[in-house]
């Protein structure tokens, strides 16, 4: 009796279900075509940046393509770990990756990444400026196309300077100067956390006083005399008080938070820092002037490459779709709508030309110009593990550890050692 | 007497302070944070609170995550280990003591160096991105500190009572459900809270193991947001995290403090 | 039998997951796993382990991650004990006083670690705050390789003291106090008491809490990555952050499994040095009291 009642109930529940299930399918047998979802992670600062164009890409594409995007972390290194993890872990989740300029090798080496030239040929390559060209290839193969280009820039205030300085051993005396007078409590702030930004701040003084970090022939070239005296400059930057001693663990941030407070008076930084300096709310505002890196006569001023671009994952599955949003995300309207709005390098030559944006902002010659002296840092799978000795080193000799010399000398052996366990470079 | 009161309030201002630093910090201003202290332009707000909940995903899915994983971990854990801890009190007292020891050594493995090989497995057995499989490690990683708090406390059970259920004709799932569980109920308590904090706070493994933004723990998510972010130093926006990271933790204390300081102790006392 | 059955997944399970990271990791350590290769296993004979001898950094890594266990579970020690002697008092609230102090113990390391690097913050920390209002100056700890190692100690010793004066406390509240009187009764003050009871009949929970603490530190991982990242100038930097950065920045899984296995072995011998120390030591109280 029990049992039958039981029986009933469920047989009646079962077919309801199904009903339920029948009619969902048909529902959505009869909408449109679900799009193709191409996935793409960012670092989470990008996210809000692209959005606009993410969002215009969907509707143009509605029903077809949709553009879904990943939040991943603010700091650099972390959002590697995040895309490493996932590609650790067997089938990425991900079509696209932004990548930084440091990971390009590294990634392209372990076969994650798939080379870009069946999409984009030389001329197109040939409409960007030299520096956003640079950094996408690897041995010769491109495998990213760059969203925007990234440079060094020596920020200052000019309300306070008359003369901009130009080698680094006038850079520190202004700053000395002006401390001493009490117009500021910093003079130069830069990054000098051991960290990525300690290595790029490097590399331009490497260049400033006529040195370089790795040759393009693979030749280890800390350890020689320019190479000391660039070390032994940052480290009386920070003994003759032309920067704080706190300087040693700062990045970007702490940088920029001081010189937005009026506190100092240089600032080594990326060209965000612009738009963030120049904001309603900023002390700072209208007070900024921006020019390239110092340099002595027998050195090069050079700005060091930081840019991020797409690449396409080998595990994707819509390659093709994943190019076209990539162009879509990178093409000259959107790089005129992310300078425009959040100050971004344009990678395309026309837009530095293009009136309205020269009209809009003092700095683009400065980019320019910065960008047709920028220079990669060694681009080698085993990059990361060579930074990271040349950021000890450095770090040492900032925090007094050991001298300028001993520290370059003691870089170069190590990173030596490396290329030596690694094979090659 | 005095010198005790003291002594008790040191004590309790070393531990609270940090925290109550991240309180005030969570309610200030950016600004404000960058005046010394006591400046008059000191000035409050919750728009910290408000960026943490509203970024995306929402801060309360860590928090979840999180749940889920330490639940999960907590039930997978007891299960196993509970029958497991029972045969290990019955088991003759030699091989008992070297399982013991085994456990003990295991228990004291600093786990961070497994990450490497627990990812090998995730990607082999395609455990990756799933806090359900995430929960198997912990599991076991808990294993052993569960064998030895539950088999102590089968162990001191008077040897009648189970010898009596088995004359009464209950087989061993009787005996275990209806007669021992109930006797060691507290020590399973004070075990269950113990593993939960532990799956809740882990790092390393669910570091390695979750790669999908809107199923990272609370601890990643924190460690995530503590990289700089290129704009300006959110730390205000880091402490409203960490006090929202904190908030169920200290309720879980304060409840269960009993337990898990019985827990604690036992597995220092027998283990 | 059916015993042997109801142990057996528990056990099991254990063992994958102790177990089989030893093998794994041997195995590894002598093959070439890396982004170089195409991430093909290779096998490189001892390869990885020459290197090993040859890495600074590593020996760096090592003297650093060992110097923080000492200096950390040490001050825990001595604090733990006091602590553990306060709360063994009646005192008020007592449960409440507890609780508050297992706090620490209880918040994620990442919580906590990201709560003191924001407190050891040069210029605008707290810390840095209150001793610049009153003169002392800059100390600028998270940069300076002097005290950058420190503040991760007393990040570690706020995080993990309440926890060893628990179980310290359960060990005192086993000594009979019947213990004490007799000994007052023979004339003993409690300087003495305390050396010649609490202290001996403290010892296993002694050990024990330092056995556990000490394989703790030496994994320590979460707090240094966020508090410091492993600078400044490396100093910071401790050996299970070095496996995972080889492991997950450098994509080189053959040499990051050496560094763990090489990190266990480190671990071994320390506990023997440390076991023979105490003995020796335990002599020489027997001998003097």
């Amino acid at each position: 009796m029990n049992n039958n009642i039981i029986k009933k109930v469920s047989i009646k529940v079962f077919r309801n279900l199904l009903l339920i299930f029948l009619v969902i399918g048909g529902l959505s047998k009869s909408k449109a075509y679900t799009p193709i979802v191409i996935d793409i992670l960012m670092p989470a600062p990008f996210i809000d940046s692209t959005k606009e164009r993410v969002d215009s890409f969907n509707k143009e594409n509605y029903g077809k393509i949709k553009i879904r995007t990943t939040r991943g972390p603010r700091q650099t290194e972390s959002v590697s770990d995040l895309a490493i993890s996932s590609l650790l872990l067997g089938k990425s989740d991900f079509d696209i990756l932004l990548i930084d300029v440091t990971w390009l090798a590294k990634y392209s080496e372990a076969g994650w990444l798939i080379p870009l030239d069946e999409f984009i040929d030389d001329k197109e390559w040939s409409l960007l400026e030299r520096g956003a060209i640079l950094g996408n290839s690897y041995k010769n193969i491109p495998y990213r196309w760059p969203l925007l280009a990234d440079i060094g820039l020596l920020y200052f205030r000019k309300d306070l300077i008359n003369k901009v300085p130009e080698t680094p051993e006038e850079l520190l005396s202004t700053s000395v100067k002006l401390i001493n007078e009490g117009v500021v409590s910093y003079g130069y702030v830069w990054q000098g956390r051991q960290y990525e930004g300690l290595s790029c701040f490097f590399l331009e003084a490497l260049h400033a006083f006529g040195g370089g970090w790795i040759d393009s022939q693979g030749k280890v070239l800390l350890g020689t005399k320019p190479s000391i005296k660039a070390a032994s400059w940052a480290s009386r930057l920070i003994e003759s008080g032309a920067s704080p001693r706190s300087v040693t663990n700062f990045t970007e941030t702490e940088a920029l938070q001081a010189f937005e407070q009026g506190e100092a008076a240089f600032m080594r930084n990326w060209p965000y820092a612009w738009a963030e300096l120049n904001k309603d709310n900023s002390p700072v505002k209208g007070k900024v002037g921006v020019t390239t890196m110092v340099a002595e006569s027998n050195g090069r001023s050079v700005s060091t490459l930081g840019s991020w671009g797409f690449s396409i994952l080998s595990s994707s599955n819509n390659k093709d779709l994943a190019y076209k949003a990539i162009k879509y995300l990178t093409s000259v309207q959107s790089q005129r709508h992310y300078f425009l709005n959040f100050g971004y390098t344009p990678t395309y030559k026309s837009l530095y030309k293009d009136k309205e944006l020269r009209s809009n902002s003092e700095i683009l010659p400065i980019l320019q110009q910065a960008l047709n002296r920028t220079e990669e840092r060694p681009k080698t799978a085993i990059y990361a593990q060579i930074s990271e000795v040349l950021q000890k080193q450095l770090s040492s000799i900032l925090t007094k550890q050991i001298t300028p010399k001993e520290g370059m000398n003691l870089a170069k052996s190590k990173t030596l050692k490396i290329i030596e366990s690694a094979g090659s470079i | 007497m005095k010198k005790k009161k003291i002594f008790v309030i040191i004590l309790l201002t070393w531990s609270l302070i940090p925290f109550i630093w991240q309180i005030y910090t969570s309610f200030s201003t950016p600004d404000s944070l960058l005046e010394p202290f006591f400046s008059l332009k000191h000035k409050w707000t919750i728009q910290n609170y408000l960026q943490v909940i509203q970024a995306d995903p929402p801060f309360f899915r860590y928090l979840l995550n999180s749940f889920i994983v330490g639940v999960l971990s907590t039930i997978l854990t007891l299960v196993f280990a509970i029958p497991a801890s029972y045969s290990l009190s019955k088991a003759p007292k030699s091989i008992a003591t070297t399982t013991k020891l085994f456990l003990l050594t295991s228990s004291l493995f600093p786990y961070v160096l497994l990450f490497l090989s627990l990812l090998e497995i995730a990607r082999s057995l395609n455990l990756g991105n799933s806090l359900v499989a995430l929960s198997i490690p912990y599991s076991a990683l808990s294993m052993p500190l569960a064998l030895l708090l539950l088999s102590t406390s089968f162990s001191d059970l008077p040897i009648d009572i189970d010898e009596a259920a088995k004359i009464e004709g209950l087989d061993i799932w009787q005996r275990l459900r209806l007669v021992l569980l109930p006797l060691i109920k507290p020590s399973i308590a004070s075990t269950a809270i113990i593993i939960f904090l532990f799956s809740w706070n882990e790092y390393p493994i669910a570091l390695t193991w979750i790669s999908k933004p809107n199923l990272i723990t609370l601890p990643v998510a924190v460690a995530r947001i503590a990289g700089s972010s290129i704009y300006s130093v959110p730390y205000g926006a880091y402490a409203a995290a960490t006090v929202l990271g904190a908030i169920p933790l200290i309720i879980i204390v304060l409840v269960f403090q009993k337990q898990i300081i019985s827990g604690l102790t036992q597995g220092a006392v027998k283990g | 039998m059916i015993y042997l059955l109801l142990i057996t997944p528990a056990l099991t399970l254990v063992l994958i997951v102790f177990g089989f990271p030893i093998v794994r990791y041997s195995w590894l350590s002598l093959h070439s796993y890396s982004v170089l290769t195409g991430l093909d296993v290779i096998p490189n004979t001892a390869a990885n382990w020459v290197r090993l001898l040859n890495d600074d950094r590593f020996w760096q890594d090592a003297i650093q991650t060992i110097r923080f266990s000492t200096l950390s579970v040490s001050i825990e020690l001595v604090l733990a004990i006091a602590i553990a002697l306060i709360l063994h008092q009646k005192i008020k609230r007592r449960g409440l006083v507890r609780a508050l102090s297992l706090l620490p113990w209880a918040l994620p390391t990442t919580i906590m670690a990201l709560g003191w690097r924001w407190i050891f913050n040069t210029p605008y920390g707290p810390l840095e705050n209150i001793l610049n209002t009153i003169g002392v100056g800059t100390f600028n700890f998270l940069g300076d390789p002097r005290y950058a190692w420190l503040t991760t100690v007393i990040a570690d010793v706020w995080k993990t003291t309440p926890f060893i004066a628990l179980l310290l406390l359960a060990g005192l509240q086993s000594i009979p106090k019947d213990l004490y009187e007799a000994f007052k009764l023979e004339g003993g003050n409690s300087n003495q008491s305390f050396l010649r009871i609490t202290l001996p009949l403290l010892e296993p929970y002694i050990i024990l809490s330092l056995l556990f603490r000490i394989a703790q530190a030496f994994g320590v991982f979460d707090l240094i990555q966020v508090m410091t990242g492993g600078g400044p100038a490396g100093t910071t930097e401790s050996l299970g952050l070095y496996a995972y950065l080889n492991a997950m920045r450098f994509l080189d899984f053959g040499y990051s499994a050496t560094v763990m296995l090489a990190s266990f072995i480190l671990l071994v011998f320390y506990c023997l040095m440390l076991w023979i120390l105490l003995s020796i030591s335990k002599r020489i109280y027997e001998l003097i009291i």
